[in-house]
């Protein structure tokens, strides 16, 4: 593959002109002039440059904003939660959302509140400074780090030294697209390593704390699943390594002509993780150990009452600016989980939780469940995503006792941009149309299984497509029937659905496998 | 019996393959996988003519729709006739709006209901362009647009191969993805294809006589379509082309759904 151009980067690729024609980091100081003006007259170009700022349009995309507050390892003090609840019920319709990235959505804020709404957020200690864009997006670490009893060390220092280092800085806000980092030592490496672009993987090297390294993960519409670099990174030179392959990939204008091979993935499809170690030792000027991490027990959700810490299911991630503020009444440190949850640190009152409307007794199952933004905030969501989820956990509560239903993750998409990661739940749900009898509109699914973030993490496959959201209750009941009457002893659902055949899964189903359309 | 379609890995993994092939390449593979179940969209732009012209060199049988309004300046209808004497086998499927729907539309709002309210307008979008659109997709497996990334920011990620989930999942191309205006126009050019006759009028994008206008040097492209709305829906503008499926989205939030 010949090196392209610069010149032939700013021909092929528009967003590459728009960050070099004015810094979307610029964008805070221009807010003024953007509201004085009015809605009407922002450029287009302006409305992108905006997501540099965690700001995306809500649906329809006629004046309000979704705004994504970073959180880095998704941790946040009793007067943040305060903060963020006050702004949800000050300018976001009292909303707000948990994501699988640690970080919280408001909606429905208007550009005419955006200088107040920023001012609150920096004053409580919070930004959104590359939320979204092309920029390192919120690291992710594990919600117990510090806390829980098996851990290999406290992570926290270094998630936050590396959120020091690249949020808002101006080197790691030009990448070609957005980048993502995890970051843990907990026993279980709880925070998805696999999926990231760059994970760091807590391990004792020789009674040395560091990590060990994956790179190239992703999902989206083109799914990876990280590679070891094989190298063991001491704990004090986490940054500096991140760094360094950063600086490969973003240095590389091979990535950088076309958006849709422009994530680290791509050059790792390209140079292998064999390709980027020598270039990063290269580049540092000093050779790392081997290292390979041992293998990893299935990553834990934290959940449930524990010695210093109470993890407490967040039902689709919805959380209200009420419940925000009566949180912060309670005066504990929180911890947003990956999977759309909470963590309390200390000794935790879980009536008063429970008065929240946040009990700690919810069940696994809704813990589990991940549902993406989707409607009605979302302009790429097809489906329901929130309240489809939502009736499905219900249905299956009401279907099989929770001691069944342990352990089974549900992850539902609107689009195949996978932010509730389908590709890795033990069944992933994404949105899709079919048309009825009349060629009338409707929502539909398409079924993934076989995927997973047990290890070995595995990207599960579409088995069941077009599935109309009428008949997905009855296939889902099917599924995970079949799953508690077969299952032996403790056994997964995805390792039951991996030895059962396409055929039997189908007459369980009633339905066949990856079908498309009748001719 | 039934026809098993690509899923979304593997349009995701085409859609990486087929990074920098040029346009004829993905044509040439999409229309042997899918011919007969497949169709070129276009609205009589630049664009549209480039892909007919490599499409038609592949398979002179390949099957072209639009949707005819109702509305439609008539220069678009005199390119119509230039495409079928350059083309003899010009397989052109010209699209109606169902009539009732249109007739009951035009009692209730008039036949000029878009200049009064962004609702009003994209109620007519949806009658006249988008239901028919939907209907005629509902009979095939995949289908060819004229979608460029450099048409709008928001479009830069635009891949080659994707699985349409607005409509029905089918398969959805974009063989000029990668491609800049100037480049559609180089083409147009060298093979002197025939272009909708309002371009030397001053017009930068063709659509409904009444919703479009030429607009001058140094004027925003944004004057040339739909210039008398306010709280319109931004990102979409004047490139807001009903083959992105954002143009529904923004319809079914803010006129209701179809169903």
């Amino acid at each position: 593959m010949t090196k392209p151009t610069l010149e032939l980067v700013l021909k092929r690729n528009s967003v590459e002109r728009l960050k070099r024609e004015k810094s979307p980091l610029g964008m805070l100081d221009e807010l003024p002039a953007l509201i004085a003006a009015g809605y009407e007259e922002v450029p287009e170009e302006d409305i992108v440059r905006l997501k540099w700022w965690g700001l995306y349009h809500d649906k329809p995309k006629v004046g309000t904003f979704m705004l994504r507050v970073k959180i880095p390892g998704g941790i946040l003090q009793p007067e943040q939660l305060r903060a963020i609840g006050e702004l949800s019920l000050l300018y976001g319709r009292g909303e707000a959302e948990l994501t699988t990235r640690q970080n919280v959505q408001l909606h429905y804020i208007e550009l005419k509140a955006l200088p107040e709404v920023f001012e609150r957020l920096h004053a409580a200690g919070l930004t959104s400074a590359g939320a979204c864009g092309d920029t390192v997006r919120n690291i992710t670490g594990c919600p117990v780090a510090g806390l829980a009893q098996g851990e290999l060390f406290d992570a926290r220092p270094v998630v936050e030294e590396a959120a020091r280092f690249f949020y808002g800085n101006p080197d790691y806000s030009d990448l070609p697209r957005k980048h993502k980092i995890a970051i843990t030592a907990c026993a279980d490496a709880c925070a998805a390593p696999e999926i990231n672009c760059i994970a760091l993987v807590g391990a004792l090297h020789d009674g040395e704390e560091g990590f060990g390294v994956l790179v190239g993960g992703g999902l989206s519409s083109v799914p990876r699943i990280a590679r070891e670099l094989g190298v063991w990174v001491p704990k004090g030179q986490a940054v500096e390594v991140l760094a360094a392959i950063l600086d490969e990939w973003r240095e590389d204008l091979r990535y950088r002509v076309s958006r849709v091979k422009a994530r680290l993935k791509f050059m790792i499809d390209d140079i292998g993780p064999e390709g980027m170690r020598a270039r990063v030792e290269a580049r540092l000027g000093r050779r790392f150990d081997d290292f390979s991490l041992p293998p990893l027990p299935r990553p834990s959700n934290h959940l449930g009452v524990h010695d210093g810490w109470v993890g407490v299911p967040v039902h689709l991630g919805l959380i209200s600016g009420d419940q925000l503020v009566a949180l912060a009444e309670l005066g504990h440190e929180a911890r947003i989980t990956r999977q759309q949850n909470l963590v309390l640190v200390g000794d935790v009152d879980v009536d008063a939780l429970g008065r929240i409307g946040l009990p700690v007794d919810a069940g696994a199952l809704r813990g589990d469940a991940i549902a993406c933004t989707g409607e009605p905030h979302c302009n790429f969501s097809v489906t329901e995503t929130k309240t489809r989820m939502g009736a499905l956990v219900q249905l299956l509560e009401s279907r099989f006792d929770a001691r069944q239903l342990e352990g089974l993750r549900l992850h539902l998409d609107g689009c195949p941009h996978a932010c509730a990661q389908h590709w890795v739940g033990d069944i992933g749900f994404q949105g899709t149309t079919v048309r009825d009898q009349q060629g009338r509109r409707q929502q539909a699914y398409d079924v993934y299984l076989r995927g997973g973030l047990d290890r070995p993490a595995q990207i599960a496959r579409p088995l069941f497509r077009r599935v109309p959201s009428e008949e997905l209750d009855g296939l889902v009941v099917a599924l995970v029937g079949g799953w508690a009457r077969g299952r032996k002893e403790e056994e997964s659902f995805r390792v039951w659905c991996e030895r059962t055949s396409d055929g039997e899964l189908a007459q369980l189903a009633g339905r066949e496998i990856r079908v498309g359309r009748a001719a | 019996m039934s026809v098993e379609l690509l899923d979304d890995l593997e349009a995701g993994e085409l859609s990486v393959a087929f990074e920098g092939e040029e346009p004829d390449a993905l044509l040439e593979w999409a229309l042997e996988r899918f011919s007969p179940r497949i169709a070129i969209s276009t609205a009589f732009q630049a664009d549209g003519a480039v892909l007919l012209h490599m499409a038609y060199a592949i398979d002179p049988d390949v099957k072209l729709f639009s949707v005819d309004t109702g509305r439609l300046p008539q220069e678009t209808f005199e390119l119509v006739e230039q495409m079928r004497e350059r083309y003899p086998r010009l397989n052109l499927d010209l699209l109606s709006p169902d009539a009732e729907t249109v007739r009951t539309m035009v009692r209730r709002h008039g036949p000029n209901l878009f200049y009064r309210s962004v609702e009003n307008r994209l109620l007519c979008c949806q009658v006249r362009k988008v239901l028919p659109l939907q209907r005629y997709l509902g009979g095939l497996d995949a289908w060819i647009t004229g979608l460029r990334r450099d048409q709008w920011a928001t479009r830069s990620d635009i891949r080659k191969v994707e699985i349409d989930h607005d409509h029905g999942a089918i398969v959805k191309l974009n063989p000029l993805a990668e491609w800049t205006e100037d480049e559609v126009w180089d083409y147009v050019r060298e093979h002197d294809l025939p272009v909708n006759p309002l371009y030397a009028k001053g017009f930068t994008s063709i659509g409904c006589a009444p919703c479009t206008r030429p607009t001058g040097a140094g004027e925003n492209l944004r004057a040339g379509r739909w210039w008398w709305e306010q709280g319109a829906p931004k990102e979409c503008g004047i490139h807001c082309a009903i083959e992105t499926g954002g143009l529904e989205h923004e319809l079914r939030a803010l006129v209701g759904d179809d169903r």
